[in-house]
């Protein structure tokens, strides 16, 4: 039983404190629905799957020191080699970039010789036949590369290889009717076309900054082993062998040739590490919301409490007197949770709009999606919660009013 | 009187102690809250070299015509080809210029025992030291004539200096860089301007300081590729010299112009430049050029991490949500005590004295909120290395002047939200009290 | 001292208009000891905050010590209450937060009086109402009496030319009632100019002079043989 207008009345004599709560809740629901759509986003983001078999992979980025691009040739083979065969090492590879490495190569693709743009965007990896096991990539149609295939090629002067491998979704791009298998396609200005042998479920590029949202899982396999003075050795272990190889490999490598240098902080890491590293940003800025959130539904369930409190105390003799004129204790809490609701209702309502003005201004301002109306949704339910239960405490407090009150004074 | 109401206000303060406490926190949690994420802002939006950021220009051109500036609103691209950024060199038509691009530099010790490491090392011209205002501890810059010669010169810093010299006075004995012999002509002092302001294309201008520097001649000759990023609109073709010549960008450009005019003055060379280079043929477009001083340039190329502005921005609304409730708690506080204020108006006291003392009162709770927030923006502070990359985390600090704007801010937004229940706390009529009994 | 000529009150609400008072006369003399009687509402509330200068009045003049107090402005109506002014209240409005010696203390802070003066008087005011034993009690340890006798305390305290007291034994018991009237008469009797509100008929005996006021409008006993008898019934049975 709701008694609508005695509250209105009574809540124009209290037009300040009215309208104080009513700000908060729509303040506090514009910033809620906004952390929380920017926690979700990152989150997102953050379980995007690479198309690594992410456990057991150990990443050394390796510089030559004192050698030309061309004379790495031999020293690269020589390390490979070495790796595959120390213990606790199930394969490895030189490779020029990979999923999360934060910088790669990327290029367009065109399916026609003549056509002036792009059909899709991609990046490029470059490796041997061990390229697929190594990453942990499943092979979903066609065949991996053979090692006749393979070549080395200058990091200055890569050609276009007659056979390639790509992923899912650029096979999607390029061909949506699904029959990129066998196809031809041309790989950056090439004149040489690329015969399509094999496709991979995923592989994610190796960006993680939004430019290369549209083309996430966008790769191109080419079967080459690159010549460069600063390759990645992507090392898959035997399972449980991880943190010794992480020890052995670097060790076994400097053995071999002590005319390099991996980098100080990142030099040798897991994938874990890598991923960990890579998504620092987004996880700490979903934390960061998420405390953000807390504190500030805390401290407007706080205030909510706060004024209740004081207009209760200031009402006990009004309550007393309808005590005494027959209401009951459930007339009084209800009296104060409708109360409640209809500011926490014109609060939200208020709020909602807000909610979305804001995101619509963070969107031209920043990188970021449209606001989901589930959140929307979801905070105003979670603020009109709130509110009945931080006036829950006060409003039983008022319901304790005796009806004798009512004779005294103040 | 200040004592006598600040007592007054303390008194009240301690007769409700939930509610202050309630306040306290919310002032605090929203003034740390804001105070973190500013200090973050504040070291990333900071200026590098306030002495010079009006006077250190990059010129921009676009050698790649309106398709592909169309993709990056309409800008040229961030870095100049190696034709245009020589050609430039060559006229020389600023007080000083200079061509730079990060190097892939190996320190191999003499100490055979010693692996080689790496540290950040840039390929540029003579110019750049008394450009970039680069403080020296030992020696100088290489000569001009050193540029024109590619010597096998370099600069280093100190701390590298540190480490292969003990920091002894090293100027004239030698280095090897990648396996071949330099000069050291000087090595600095302690310099890591932040963010770093001459390379923000391949940084994220948040990066371990440069520790060498060689003649950008020196590195071309040796055909030392790019370190940083290699943007190619079309195939280059194979091999260093195709590659050097193509219009690929990636070496960037600085140049210094004292005054407007100079500026100005370099503005019309190139565009006079970028005409030349129509009617030769190489560009088929209208010009687009930009010169960006330090500042613009920093803007451009968005050195604030968007989670530096997101978080500022959320922790502002944060701020705001917080006094609003402190609007709310002390309209409640102030005017359970009306009928006390009643008594004070009758008993002498003007709306000003009324005023006066409540706005005291709600300072105390600004204050007191300022130190729970201090204390928390420490926290935050900390805590800041969750967000933020470790070179982007160790520039927040809680300074002086972040502790002195912090209780600031404290104290200013509390009495400001503190004017309307104030207000209406000088609007109870004396006479009330007499009549209400 | 105190002098109310054509004096009008109106209270304006949306729907009509009040007269609290009306062409409201009256003199109070320098050392007077006036008694203000009336049945309820009849205005003599009213009359009391518009001489203690707590409310603006609607029309007619009103000279406080010989100054037309009508276009004084918030800040100069609140120092003449400071100075001019001691107040008495029916319930005591002694502020529960302070003690006894900050409740004294508050008109004389506002004063700007130094410290050793404002102390020397709170303890002489406490003295003369007998508490000042209790500087350190709080309201809330004090019989209604005593609490009583702190708000006279802290109305002498800035030596007031006029001391307002309304119902200032309203709240009491007889016996209680008795002294705080004797120490009203005491400090009559030093030269202090009051003016006190009161329904009691033999309160108002005990005054020098009575105004009784009916309908906003000062009657004039004297003429009035309704009243003069009682009056003077209730001046017969006072015991002083």
């Amino acid at each position: 039983m709701l008694h609508i207008k005695p509250i209105l009345v009574a809540l124009k004599r209290h037009k300040a404190g009215t309208i104080l709560i009513a700000m908060q809740i729509a303040l506090t629901l514009a910033i809620v629905c906004n952390a929380l759509f920017i926690i979700d986003q990152r989150l997102d983001r953050i379980a995007r799957p690479t198309g690594l078999d992410e456990s057991n992979l150990v990443i050394i980025r390796n510089r030559w020191v004192g050698v030309t691009d061309e004379a790495t040739g031999p020293l690269i083979h020589g390390d490979v080699q070495a790796l595959r065969q120390l213990p606790g090492v199930q394969d490895a590879i030189s490779i020029n970039s990979y999923p999360l490495a934060g910088g790669g190569w990327s290029t367009g693709v065109r399916v026609n010789v003549d056509d002036k743009k792009s059909k899709a965007h991609t990046t490029l990896y470059f490796s041997d036949e061990h390229m697929l096991p190594t990453m942990g990539a499943r092979l979903i149609a066609g065949r991996n590369f053979t090692p006749d295939e393979v070549t080395d090629a200058k990091a200055n002067a890569v050609d276009t290889p007659a056979v390639i491998i790509i992923t899912k979704a650029l096979a999607h791009d390029l061909f949506p009717d699904g029959s990129a298998l066998g196809k031809s396609v041309y790989v950056s200005d090439t004149k040489k076309p690329s015969t399509i042998v094999g496709i991979v479920e995923r592989m994610q590029v190796p960006w993680n900054s939004s430019w290369a949202d549209a083309w996430a899982e966008n790769a191109v396999f080419q079967p080459y082993v690159l010549m460069y003075s600063g390759n990645v050795l992507l090392i898959r272990t035997k399972p449980g062998q991880q943190d010794a190889v992480m020890k052995s490999a670097p060790e076994m490598l400097f053995k071999l040739n002590r005319m390099r240098v991996f980098p100080k902080e990142n030099g040798v890491r897991t994938f874990a590490n890598q991923r960990e590293s890579i998504y620092k940003r987004d996880r700490g800025m979903a934390i960061l919301m998420g405390v953000v959130c807390l504190v500030l539904l805390g401290i407007t369930a706080a205030g909510i409490v706060g004024l209740t409190s004081f207009w209760v105390g200031q009402r006990r003799k009004q309550i007393g007197v309808r005590r005494a004129l027959g209401a009951t204790k459930r007339d009084i809490l209800s009296y104060f949770l409708t109360e409640n609701l209809l500011i926490g209702t014109v609060g939200v309502l208020i709020g909602a709009l807000m909610a979305i003005g804001m995101n619509l201004w963070l969107v031209t301002q920043f990188e970021m999606a449209r606001l989901s109306l589930a959140y929307v949704a979801i905070g105003v339910v979670a603020l009109l919660l709130l509110g009945q239960g931080a006036v829950l405490a006060p409003a039983m407090r008022a319901s304790r009013v005796q009806p004798v009150e009512a004779t005294r004074s103040v | 009187m200040f004592a006598y109401y600040l007592q007054l206000g303390l008194r009240s303060l301690r007769k409700n102690p939930l509610l202050t406490v309630l306040m306290v926190m919310a002032i605090g949690c929203g003034v740390a809250a804001s105070m973190t994420t500013y200090s973050v802002f504040r070291a990333t939006s900071n200026n590098p070299i306030p002495n010079k950021s009006s006077q250190l220009y990059v010129p921009q051109i676009d050698n790649w015509g309106p398709e592909e500036a169309a993709e990056n609103k309409g800008e040229p691209p961030s870095s100049l080809s190696y034709t245009d950024a020589i050609n430039l060199m060559r006229d020389k038509r600023a007080k000083r210029q200079t061509a730079l691009y990060p190097v892939a530099l190996s320190i191999v010790p003499d100490d055979m025992n010693m692996l080689p490491f790496r540290e950040n090392s840039y390929a540029v011209y003579a110019d750049a030291f008394p450009m970039f205002d680069v403080p020296f501890l030992f020696g100088g810059g290489w000569t001009a004539s050193e540029d024109n010669a590619h010597a096998a010169v370099a600069v280093i810093g100190r701390e590298l200096n540190d480490k292969l010299f003990h920091g002894a006075n090293s100027v004239g004995r030698e280095i090897n860089l990648n396996g071949r012999t330099y000069r050291i002509t000087g090595v600095m002092d302690t310099w890591n301007p932040e963010p770093m302001f001459y390379d923000p294309v391949n940084t994220n201008a948040f990066a371990d300081p440069t520790e060498v520097f060689i003649p950008y001649t020196r590195a071309i000759e040796l055909e030392m590729p790019t370190f940083g990023n290699n943007n190619c609109n079309k195939d280059p073709g194979n091999g260093w010299d195709s590659w050097v010549h193509s219009e690929c960008v990636w070496t960037g450009f600085w140049v210094e112009l004292p005054t407007k005019a100079d500026a100005d003055a370099y503005r019309r060379y190139l565009d006079g430049y970028v005409a030349e280079q129509q009617r030769s043929g190489r560009f088929k477009w209208p010009k687009n050029n930009r010169l960006r001083n330090v500042t613009e340039w920093l803007d451009f190329q968005k050195v604030v991490p968007q989670e530096a502005k997101v978080s500022l921005l959320v922790s502002m609304g944060f701020l705001l949500i917080c006094l609003v409730n402190t609007v709310g708690l002390l309209l409640a506080k102030f005017m359970r005590r009306a009928p006390e204020i009643g008594v004070r108006r009758a008993l002498g006291a003007s709306r000003k004295e009324i005023y006066t003392q409540f706005l005291i009162e709600a300072g105390a709770v600004g204050l007191a909120g300022g130190v729970v927030g201090l204390l928390l923006t420490g926290v935050g502070v900390i805590g800041v290395s969750l967000v933020f990359d470790p070179q982007i985390a160790r520039l927040a600090e809680l300074d002086t002047s972040l502790v002195a704007l912090t209780l600031l801010v404290a104290v200013l937004a509390t009495v400001l939200a503190a004017f309307y229940p104030t207000w209406r706390a000088a609007q109870v009529q004396p006479a009330w009290q007499l009549k209400s009994n | 001292m105190l002098k109310m000529t054509h004096l009008s009150k109106v209270y304006r609400t949306e729907v009509v208009e009040t007269y609290a008072l009306r062409d409201f006369n009256i003199n109070v003399n320098e050392g007077e000891f006036v008694a203000v009687t009336g049945p309820s509402g009849s205005g003599k509330t009213t009359f009391l905050t518009i001489a203690g200068l707590l409310e603006t009045f609607t029309g007619g003049q009103y000279h406080l010590d010989g100054v037309e107090v009508s276009n004084l402005n918030d800040n100069e109506r609140s120092r003449i209450r400071n100075e001019k002014i001691g107040f008495i209240f029916q319930a005591f409005n002694l502020i529960p937060d302070l003690n006894v010696f900050d409740n004294v203390e508050v008109p004389l802070r506002y004063r700007g009086m130094k410290a050793p003066e404002r102390k020397q008087r709170i303890m002489d005011a406490l003295e003369r109402v007998g508490l000042a034993s209790r500087a350190k009690h709080y309201p809330a340890e004090l019989s209604g009496g005593q609490q009583q006798r702190v708000a006279i305390a802290r109305a002498l305290a800035g030596s007031p030319r006029l001391l307002l007291a309304d119902e200032p034994t309203g709240n009491l018991d007889t016996q209680m009632a008795r002294g705080v009237m004797e120490l009203l008469e005491e400090i009559h009797r030093e030269g202090a100019t009051i003016v006190m509100v009161t329904h009691d008929p033999e309160l108002a005996a005990r005054a020098q002079r009575n105004v009784h006021i009916i309908d906003g409008q000062v009657v004039d006993l004297a003429e009035d043989p309704r009243f003069h008898h009682a009056v003077h019934a209730a001046r017969a049975n006072s015991p002083a």
